[in-house]
């Protein structure tokens, strides 16, 4: 009886799909058209398309060097947050029962609630004061910015696995230490993936602590590119869509690939 | 090495980063907030000289009244689209794996490129349409018009965000088992009653979550603000985060932000606390 | 199944190392020295480019790195925070220069003797602005600007409009241009800046000269001296398209370009970006007669462009190098040649016919200042005035004017 296809649902799903493509659809075109076209039916795919913008926009933005600048923050922010965050959030999982741990779960998770605008003021003195004005000092700041999420949902997910194996192996004379590294962490796998996803994707669209943090125009990401050069696009549309077109690609392209992944990923962080 | 030592020094990176990076400027933001510091050059101590100031400062207020105006038009829309779209992708549908990929989508785009993109759409497009079908409002750039601009920036927030909302009802209506249905079906209740009485007390947990992370995260709205209307018309739609990052800088009122971030955290805590304590009190109803 | 994530996880990691390597180098190069020279305006990105590339190759041994950031001044005060000034800055000489200068973030220009070259008048302007306990040459004023109305000269020939001289001859010009089915001005206001030339244009020949500093030592209000500015800026208004506040600047000069309207309230630097739409077009120009009085309309006229050594820079001497070069004849002529701008270097006049209109105020030292040069940086007046106009409450608007430049002190 529940088996029959709801078509309902399923053809206004479909119209608000519709509603979710068109601005994508908008960006693809205009992208590729000539900026005499954009005088014409905005709607009407280009007539001949053309690279040329494509080609304008990664000479003016040096688009290859933002392109690498975004990947080394993003890539370098997982490293830390996997490693750094997993082993903390262990530590704090299997010793709630202790006061001391239960205060640091409850002071990491208390920065959710902190909005970024109060450290702001003082992070762009220090940072630039001891020389982190820079794409590291950039990934660690992103470290510590998603550290309350991190901890909260590997917290949740250490709790669950069975303490019995560690202890096993602690009995074999395995270190703590090597506990951690040999057992815990390859079985924190499905965590790990859901973490690097959610710290990749907001380190790689973020815009706001790059733009206080940064220093030199040279190291900024895409997001902060686009910014950079509103006033070069000025009204060449057609510019500035291919920019955008090409700065989104890198995770359009990655999500079509993975995207049954990343959206298992989230749904697992979710659930915790 | 003793067990406690090593889980100490597994606490240890995460901890010094957090507390160097976190923590320490959180409290110079604070320990600013007392003074007439510029960002620069020379201070002194001015006492509450600086809060006594924000509460009546019209430009403050404005961006608070703003502020949630927005966000809280944003997390109701946001929720409503969310639950219905995760309610549809849940029953018996075709494409369900494209659809679900499709709504997911925009989640993994940049905030401001995406702004940037709207705001053409408003500037070049919705203006025609709004003539060619001589729909008053919508004849302008919504985003010229004081009333209408923060709109703009809430069909933005809407379009985007509840891509990740709906991933998370979804999760939580994956926990409902069939057979409830299965049971409510011979009972012979409707679809809008099975909704109520069934499926929402089941997902509450989602909703009060969503609540409170949707809320939280429109009211740091900075970047499609940036990209869409840079806080105008005239003030209309300057956010509270736009206000400390351009007087913070621009106008060297480091101190003074800060008097106004410290006010603003404050506000926060206070909203999510009540957010949950409400929240959850009908959970458990 | 574990495994197999574990897998795609591992890969995507190393790819994005791997690709990282290739793309992070953007070093300095040889032993050479890099200046970066930021700028704060968009329009000149391009002249920059080229002029710092024919710096670089008379001297091979400097490299300059252009950095012209949307929302300049607040990016600059963010780099003062962060102690890291740029070493060239290539500013306005408003009150952010002013404060920056009393700030002492500037080198100090007087033993260089860089600024003989330049025009008197504007070194005092800028010193001015500073205030007398910094009367230093913090800057070296550069490009001068003009505030005045462009006109597409097709549309007011065939419209048989005179160049006006006074406020009414102006509104009969708008009349006449209204009647005709034309749209008289064509306004930009969706970027709040865009007002402030307007304001500028109407205040410059309104407001007494001193109003700041009486401003400042409470002794005036807008209430009171700006009534007559505001009931003008509203009297304009109703020249306007049908969606003033929802076009842009860049879509405005678009529009203009292409016939939009008879008349263009912007400043000189808004010409090339008109001609880059329309390169066709006729244009021309003249001061914004705000005053019902002819005689006493005066172009408002400011430093555009002040070139600024930071203090603490490693490089001075490579910066002032720089400097040197910008001030020689034939750069400094190219300079106003691209950007339809006027030189403060000496004996480099812009010749452009665009100009014949506003000329002779020149000539005849018939200028007066930007009034919102001296108001207190921060205040955000472009948005109270954007305000002003979308709402047109004059009393409450000038009176929250005055506030907000009270308030800003305090702040």
């Amino acid at each position: 009886m529940r088996n029959k296809t709801n078509w309902k649902a399923t053809i206004l799903l479909m119209v608000g799909a519709i509603l979710i493509l068109f601005p994508l659809y908008l960006t693809v075109t205009i992208a590729f058209k000539t900026p005499q076209e954009m005088s014409g039916n905005l709607l009407a795919l280009p007539e001949n398309w053309t690279f040329d913008n494509f080609i304008r926009a990664i000479e003016i933005t040096n688009f290859p060097n933002a392109l690498g600048n975004s990947v080394f923050v993003t890539a370098l922010t997982v490293l830390i947050v996997i490693t750094t965050h997993s082993m903390v959030a262990y530590a704090i999982a299997r010793n709630m029962h202790k006061k001391f741990y239960k205060f640091l779960y409850f002071y990491f998770i208390s920065a959710m609630f902190i909005p970024f605008p109060i450290i702001m003021l003082p992070l762009v003195l220090q940072t630039s004061a001891w020389g982190m004005d820079n794409l590291v000092g950039l990934a660690f700041l992103n470290g510590v910015m998603h550290l309350a999420f991190n901890v909260f949902i590997y917290v949740g997910y250490v709790k669950t696995l069975p303490i019995e194996l560690e202890e096993a192996a602690t009995i074999d004379g395995a270190s703590q230490w090597k506990v951690f590294w040999k057992i815990i962490f390859p079985m924190m796998m499905p965590m790990h993936a859901t973490v690097a996803i959610l710290t990749a994707l907001a380190a790689w669209n973020d815009f706001m602590l790059p733009l206080v943090i940064l220093s030199d125009s040279s190291m900024y990401t895409l997001p902060l590119v686009q910014y950079a050069f509103q006033g070069q696009f000025s009204t060449d549309y057609n510019l500035a869509f291919a920019s955008y077109l090409m700065a989104m690609l890198p995770m359009i392209v990655l999500y079509i690939f993975v995207q049954k992944w990343i959206i298992g990923g989230v749904m697992r962080g979710s659930l915790k | 090495m003793k067990k406690d030592h090593v889980f100490l020094l597994m606490v240890l990176p995460a901890f010094l980063l957090f507390f160097i990076f976190h923590t320490y400027p959180a409290l110079q933001g604070i320990f600013y907030s007392f003074t007439n510091f510029r960002g620069y050059g020379d201070w002194n101590f001015v006492g509450f000289f600086n809060y006594i100031n924000v509460f009546q400062d019209g430009r403050a207020m404005s961006a608070y009244v703003f502020t949630f105006q927005f966000a809280i038009v944003s997390t109701i829309l946001v929720n409503i689209f969310s639950l219905l779209v995760a309610i549809g992708l849940n029953s018996k549908i075709k494409f369900r794996k494209t659809l679900r990929a499709t709504y997911f989508l925009p989640f993994i785009l940049s905030v401001l490129i995406v702004s940037y993109i709207f705001q053409f759409m408003f500037a070049h497009m919705l203006p025609q349409f709004g003539q060619a079908f001589g729909i008053d409002f919508l004849s302008r750039n919504i985003l010229g018009d004081q009333n209408l601009a923060w709109l703009g920036i809430v069909t933005v927030a809407v379009w985007q965000s509840t891509a990740f909302n709906t991933l998370l009802y979804l999760a939580g209506l994956s926990t409902v088992d069939d057979q409830v249905y299965e049971a409510a079906d011979i009972d012979g209740a409707n679809s809008w009653a099975k909704f109520w009485r069934l499926t929402f007390p089941l997902i509450a947990p989602f909703f009060t979550i969503n609540m409170v992370v949707a809320m939280k995260n429109f009211l740091m709205a900075f970047d499609q603000i940036i990209a869409l209307t840079g806080g105008g018309p005239g003030r209309a739609t300057e956010s509270i985060s736009l206000l400390i990052y351009r007087g913070g800088f621009e106008g060297g009122q480091f101190a003074y932000q800060s008097a106004n971030a410290v006010l603003y955290f404050i506000i926060i805590v206070a909203i999510s606390v009540i957010q949950l304590r409400i929240l959850e009190r009908r959970e458990v109803k | 199944m574990v495994k197999k994530q574990a897998g795609v996880f591992t890969g995507a990691v190393g790819l994005s190392v791997l690709l990282a390597g290739c793309g992070g180098g953007t070093g300095t190069g040889d032993d050479g020295a890099t200046i970066e020279l930021f700028s704060n305006k968009s329009e000149s990105i391009g002249t920059y480019e080229r002029l710092i590339e024919q710096f670089e190759s008379e001297h091979p041994e400097i490299s300059v790195n252009l950095e012209a950031p949307p929302e300049a001044e607040t990016v600059l005060r963010t780099r003062l925070t962060r102690g890291d000034m740029p070493d060239i800055m290539s500013i306005g000489g408003n009150a952010t220069y002013g404060e920056l200068a009393r700030e002492g973030v500037f080198y100090d220009l007087s033993e260089s003797g860089l600024t003989d070259e330049v025009q008197d008048s504007y070194v005092d302007m800028l010193s001015q602005l500073a205030g007398p306990e910094h009367d230093a040459p913090y800057g070296l004023p550069y490009a001068t600007n003009a505030n005045h109305v462009i006109y597409n000269k097709e549309k007011v020939e065939e419209l048989g409009i005179e160049i006006p001289q006074d406020w009414g001859d102006f509104i009969n010009a708008l009349e006449t241009a209204e009647d005709a089915g034309e749209t008289p001005i064509y306004f930009t206001l969706q970027e709040a800046w865009t007002g402030m030339a307007i304001w500028n244009a109407v205040a410059g020949n309104i407001v007494d000269e001193d109003f700041a500093e009486r401003k400042n030592a409470g002794e005036a209000t807008f209430v009171e001296e700006y009534d007559e500015v505001a009931d003008k800026m509203l009297e304009l208004l109703e020249y306007g398209h049908s969606d003033n506040f929802g076009v842009g600047y860049g879509d405005g000069n678009t529009a203009f370009a292409n016939g939009g309207s008879v008349f263009y309230i912007q400043g000189n630097w808004a010409i090339p970006e008109i001609l880059e739409s329309n390169p066709d077009i006729e244009l021309g120009t003249f001061t914004l007669p705000s005053n019902d009085d002819a005689e006493e309309n005066e172009l408002v006229s400011g430093v555009d462009v002040v070139l600024t050594v930071s203090e603490t820079t490693e490089h001075s001497e490579e910066a002032l190098t720089f400097l040197e070069f910008m001030i020689e004849q034939e750069v400094a002529e190219q300079y106003i040649d691209e950007q339809s701008a006027f030189s403060a270097v000496e004996g480099v006049y812009q010749e452009d016919e665009v100009f014949d209109g506003i000329r002779e105020y020149f000539e005849d030292d018939r200028l007066t200042s930007f009034p919102d040069h001296y108001y207190p940086a921060g205040m955000g007046v472009e948005n109270l005035v954007q305000d002003f106009l979308i709402n047109q409450n004059k009393q409450e608007s000038l009176e929250e004017i005055d506030s907000e430049w009270d308030f800003n002190r305090n702040r």
